[in-house]
């Protein structure tokens, strides 16, 4: 200790933030409790900033001056009031900050979003998504915010046409708008922002009862590049047929569940782009006929596709795959007549796949997963849920040659036991592992995932009653940066395992529903062992009694929801 | 089309028998009788400007039918003539122009059939031919028929009797079936695509003002390209503008109490003697408008407001119709608007029966642009918006938006102290409503719909208005709620945990 801040003081401050650039996160917090100098350095280069406590705000807003992005999405306590009083401070306008996050901020209303609107010059982004609360006067309060340039107000259920005129009118430069789940937006508003925003590259109008007409009025989008419309049930194929000779830049279409486009829609917008790089059309086409394929064929530049739940025969698989060699995303659940012929047509073709989603498709075997494992070496997303035929022989190869798998779901699949567990964990980069379901893991499974996958981020063993304490312990010992975790029914585990659960300080989701054999003491130590624990799910764990949720409202400060 | 052609028909019949029967001793039922037919005729020409070519040459066909009892019905009136002589070469006159007309008309039909068949360009440019001579007839008819008239009316007012109403009356249908000839021919005229505009002489008739108000207040601005007299073929008369402005223009010689309409004033006057309950002096004096013996001409008016387009000065003059235009032009141009709308507080009018108009639909215009403008339909006001670059949807409640400032400094003023803060929040939204009565409706150029919601004025409250935006108003007391709750919160400070996460995880 004594060394080092001589160390440090002979560094220029310039090294110095090079030298700090290459830390990583725990370490840069390590560093910077220690060291005056790294304190210093986080404080002039750090942009984003996340406030959870809405006190600390202003001193917090003066400590870094070069902020550009303010994230207070979690941050409940926040106000038209503190906001109010943030104006009177000066800070914030000093400050060019340029991305506000407020997501789920319902506090602050009109009031509050128009002064922080004309306190942040320079703002270009704001999220204000699922403040339900938000209608016509906040949308009028931000669109004094004129350079605005994204802009995300997904659920705020109020929100109607003329609030949205009212953006529109004010922020006319809008680059990229989500409008999921403003269920009060009809065609007019749609329409006047195509007709003002003509700069509008992503346009996100899911969930909307919106017609036609607003796909002719997109469709005048020159600019338009991404169109996000899942679960409009009153767009047709009349609709998708504007988009045919319209948006000519338009590069990702998304239609799922849209109940009434079938595949001519799909065909119309593809004969119309033959750029399109991304097409999800999940459990809204019945069927990949030989005519769409046709079509198919002439998309090269196709990276993503999602046919979820249509009827794909292999032979259609064979030719999808021979033709979109570039596809990279690829999503076929609930597609129950692939078989393992397809899948391995597509793993020869598509060399560069890398998320295949095969949920529930029931007749995928192990040779189908080797072939994949062995071809398509870039595979970062594996999902095999309910894909009952899986056995450890599939899981060996993935385990063998899929060294870049982040993520893997084998949710409900029997044939995962220890053995296959043991051939996982050598996918050492893994940080997303879903085994709910599979009940024939144990303690010996548990301890290859927790001694080889230290980079898990979520762990989900929902109803795994084969594992126990042990198993447990030894996660908490080695995934240290797990975040989530489900124990739901896992009713093997009693208190002396779920005290090991505190030594995973980053963890913020944790579900242990179903428990009976845990007590206050238990919780306790969760409670003081993960200070940053944001839900917790403790519903019908029958023998915790107050201890623990006085342990709870003692140190986790963090904490939004609770499910007892 | 055979029922309008009926109706036509009948028309002619009646309004010529009832002429024929001049020694009737009831005149003041001949004098209803003669308007209804005259209403009749207005329909029957209304209902001629919607038929196309053929029906008109029909038309023709049954007044060249009718041609004889026409004839025989001015003989009927010269038996009434003060001047016979100057009356009879008139008539002989008109005899000889109808003949004319008649001839044309003959011409008019006999090409009837071949026009359908016949080039397009040819047909037009003989038709045209034909219906200039045809005005040009009707005009010296009409002309004719206007200095016929005077001279009747003149008899009538030097030789009062129980009798005298009935030549005027008489007449008057004749008037207007020269009227509606014209108006045929001018039907006529638009089928060969000119632009000829027929005089009507319009009598201003107080009984039926009423329907002619309605018409008129529509018609005015449609007048000045529906009106194209050429100078001179027009008498210009200006009232004063007291004249205009006076509310009664009827006033009882005996007692000096006044009337707006002549018709009110003689029932009046059957309370101050017999005499006035007899039936000539009950009968509708049609003399009153028309000054005198000089040739009638056509009348129109000018508007005393030096300046204004309607004002006979004006280089583009447009002459309003009747004096009811006058009275209506003037006190929308260039009065005050005194009449406020009960409801919004801000639509003003001058003339009562617009206000009455508007009422009738305010409230119903609850789309609002920025501009001020409001809009009964939301498609309207975006298509408005997307038009005018710059305009916005007004949100009502604009005034909280306006107090917000006011409020925050207060409100922050205060300092840490957070019940001290909301009680100055409260303070400013007060403030703010009294504002906003002193000066309802208007917040800095912006319209506002709402009533100011706040405890101190509660009682002035308008739930007219309150029903109308239940929504919002529950919006802004939910939204100061939520304040207050904020506030009891209150902000502890806490140092236990962390202030700062790191996004990147």
């Amino acid at each position: 200790m004594s060394t080092s801040p001589s160390i440090l003081s002979v560094l220029s401050e310039d090294l110095l933030v090079r030298v700090y650039e290459c830390l990583d996160q725990p370490c840069r917090k390590t560093w910077r409790l220690i060291s005056k100098d790294f304190l210093r350095v986080d404080s002039l280069t750090r942009t984003t900033i996340r406030i959870l406590r809405v006190e600390f705000l202003p001193t917090l807003l003066f400590k870094y001056p070069n902020l550009s992005s303010l994230d207070l999405s979690v941050c409940p306590k926040l106000d038209d009031d503190v906001v109010l009083r943030l104006a009177l401070d000066g800070t914030v306008s000093t400050l060019g900050i340029k991305s506000l996050n407020l997501s789920r901020s319902t506090a602050v209303r009109a009031r509050g979003l128009e002064t922080l609107a004309r306190m942040c010059h320079a703002l270009e982004r704001v999220d204000v998504s699922h403040c339900w609360g938000f209608g016509d006067r906040e949308a009028a309060a931000l669109s004094s915010a004129t350079g605005l340039r994204e802009l995300k107000m997904d659920k705020c259920l109020s929100l109607s046409d003329v609030g949205l005129a009212r953006i529109v009118v004010g922020c006319s430069n809008l680059n990229k708008i989500s409008l999921k789940w403003c269920m009060e937006i009809s065609d007019l508003g749609i329409d006047l922002l195509c007709k003002i925003c003509k700069g509008l590259k992503s346009l996100d109008v899911s969930y909307l009862k919106i017609t036609n007409d607003s796909i002719r009025s997109i469709a005048l989008l020159v600019k338009l590049e991404v169109l996000d419309m899942v679960s409009c049930p009153l767009i047709d194929d009349g609709g998708l047929q504007f988009l045919e000779n319209g948006s000519p830049s338009l590069q990702e279409v998304d239609v799922t569940r849209c109940d009434r486009v079938s595949l001519s829609g799909l065909i119309s917008i593809v004969r119309g782009h033959p750029d399109i790089q991304l097409l999800k059309a999940s459990h809204c086409v019945s069927e990949v006929s030989g005519s769409f394929l046709k079509y198919i064929k002439g998309l090269k530049h196709l990276k993503t596709i999602w046919i979820d739940g249509a009827h794909v025969s292999d032979s259609s698989l064979v030719s999808l795959s021979s033709s979109c060699r570039s596809l990279m995303e690829i999503g076929l659940s609930r597609c129950v007549d692939v078989t393992d012929i397809g899948m391995i047509s597509l793993a020869r073709n598509c060399l560069n796949l890398k998320t295949l989603n095969l949920a529930c498709c029931g007749f995928v075997t192990d040779v189908a997963i080797s072939a994949v494992a062995q071809s398509c070496r870039n595979l970062g997303t594996l999902k095999l849920e309910s894909c009952h035929l899986i056995t450890e022989k599939g899981l060996q190869s993935l385990g063998c040659y899929s060294k870049l798998v982040q993520e893997l779901d084998l949710t409900d699949c029997y044939g995962v036991n220890d053995r296959g567990l043991e051939y996982i964990s050598k996918c050492s980069n893994l940080q997303r592992l879903k085994l709910g379901l599979c009940t024939n893991i144990s303690d010996k499974g548990i301890f290859h995932i927790g001694s080889k996958c230290s980079k898990l981020l979520e762990l989900d063993l929902y109803r795994c009653a084969g594992f126990g304490d042990d198993g447990l312990a030894a996660l908490s010992r080695g995934c240290k940066s797990l975040n989530r975790l489900i124990l739901s029914y896992c009713c093997e585990l009693t208190d002396t395992g779920v005290e090991q659960i505190r030594q995973l300080e980053l963890l913020s989701h944790l579900e242990l529903r179903g428990l009976k054999n845990i007590t206050g003491v238990g919780l306790a130590a969760i409670a003081s062992g993960c200070k940053k624990l944001g839900y917790l799910d403790v519903k019908l764990c029958e023998n915790i009694d107050d201890s623990g949720f006085w342990a709870l409202a003692y140190f986790s400060k963090n904490l939004r929801q609770v499910q007892k | 089309m055979e029922t309008e052609d009926d109706l036509c028909h009948n028309n002619w019949g009646s309004s010529s028998s009832k002429s024929r029967e001049p020694g009737s001793s009831d005149g003041g039922n001949q004098t209803f009788a003669g308007f209804t037919s005259q209403q009749k005729w207005e329909d029957a020409s209304i209902l001629d400007y919607e038929m196309g070519v053929e029906p008109t040459l029909q038309v023709f066909d049954e007044m060249k039918a009718s041609g004889q009892a026409n004839v025989d019905f001015l003989q009927g009136v010269r038996a009434q003539a003060w001047d016979p002589r100057t009356m009879l070469s008139n008539l002989s006159f008109m005899e000889q122009k109808i003949h004319q007309l008649q001839d044309l008309v003959h011409l008019l039909v006999g090409r009837g059939g071949q026009v359908q068949g016949r080039q397009d360009e040819l047909a037009a440019q003989q038709q045209q031919l034909i219906t200039t001579d045809l005005t040009s007839i009707i005009i010296q008819l009409i002309s004719t028929a206007g200095s016929l008239l005077p001279s009747v009316k003149h008899n009538m007012s030097t030789a009062p009797g129980p009798y005298t109403g009935q030549p005027g009356s008489a007449l008057f249908p004749y008037a207007r079936e020269a009227n509606n000839v014209a108006s045929q021919s001018q039907n006529n005229n638009n089928c060969g695509g000119q632009e000829f505009d027929l005089p009507k002489p319009v009598v201003v008739d107080e009984r039926e003002s009423h329907v002619v108000e309605e018409h008129e207040m529509k018609d005015e601005d449609d007048a000045e390209e529906g009106e194209n007299l050429p100078p001179g073929s027009y008498e210009i008369l200006q009232l004063e503008k007291e004249e205009i402005l006076a509310p009664h223009t009827h006033f009882c010689t005996i007692c000096g109490k006044g009337f707006k309409r002549d018709a009110n004033l003689r029932m009046h006057m059957r309370g101050h003697g017999d005499e006035y309950k007899t039936a000539a002096a009950l009968a509708k004096p049609n003399k009153e408008s028309v000054p005198g013996s000089e040739p009638m001409l056509i009348k129109r008016y000018s508007c005393p407001f030096l300046g204004c387009k309607r004002n006979k000065e004006h280089k583009k003059f447009q002459p309003l119709k009747t004096i009811l235009c006058v009275k209506n032009h003037y006190k929308r141009t260039h009065c005050d608007k005194s009449f406020t709308c009960s409801r919004c507080h801000t639509k003003k009018f001058s003339v009562i029966a617009d206000l009455k108009t508007h009422e009738k639909h305010c409230g119903k215009n609850k789309w609002l642009c920025s501009c001020g403008t409001t809009f009964s339909r939301k498609d309207k006001l975006f298509g408005h918006i997307a038009l005018f670059q710059g305009h916005t949807p007004a949100i009502p409640l604009e005034e909280t938006k306006t107090s917000a400032s006011t409020s925050a400094q207060r409100g922050s003023s205060e300092g840490g102290n957070n019940n001290q803060g909301m009680v100055g929040f409260n303070l400013g939204s007060a403030s703010n409503a009294n504002q906003e009565t002193a000066q309802p409706g208007m917040t800095d150029g912006k319209i506002s719909f709402e009533e100011p919601f706040s405890p101190m004025n509660f009682d002035t409250c308008n739930f007219g208005g309150f029903h109308e935006f239940p929504r919002l108003m529950f919006d802004d007391s939910e939204s100061s709620f939520q304040m207050l709750i904020a506030n009891a919160c209150g902000f502890s400070p806490r140092n236990v945990g962390e202030s700062v996460s790191d996004t990147s995880l």
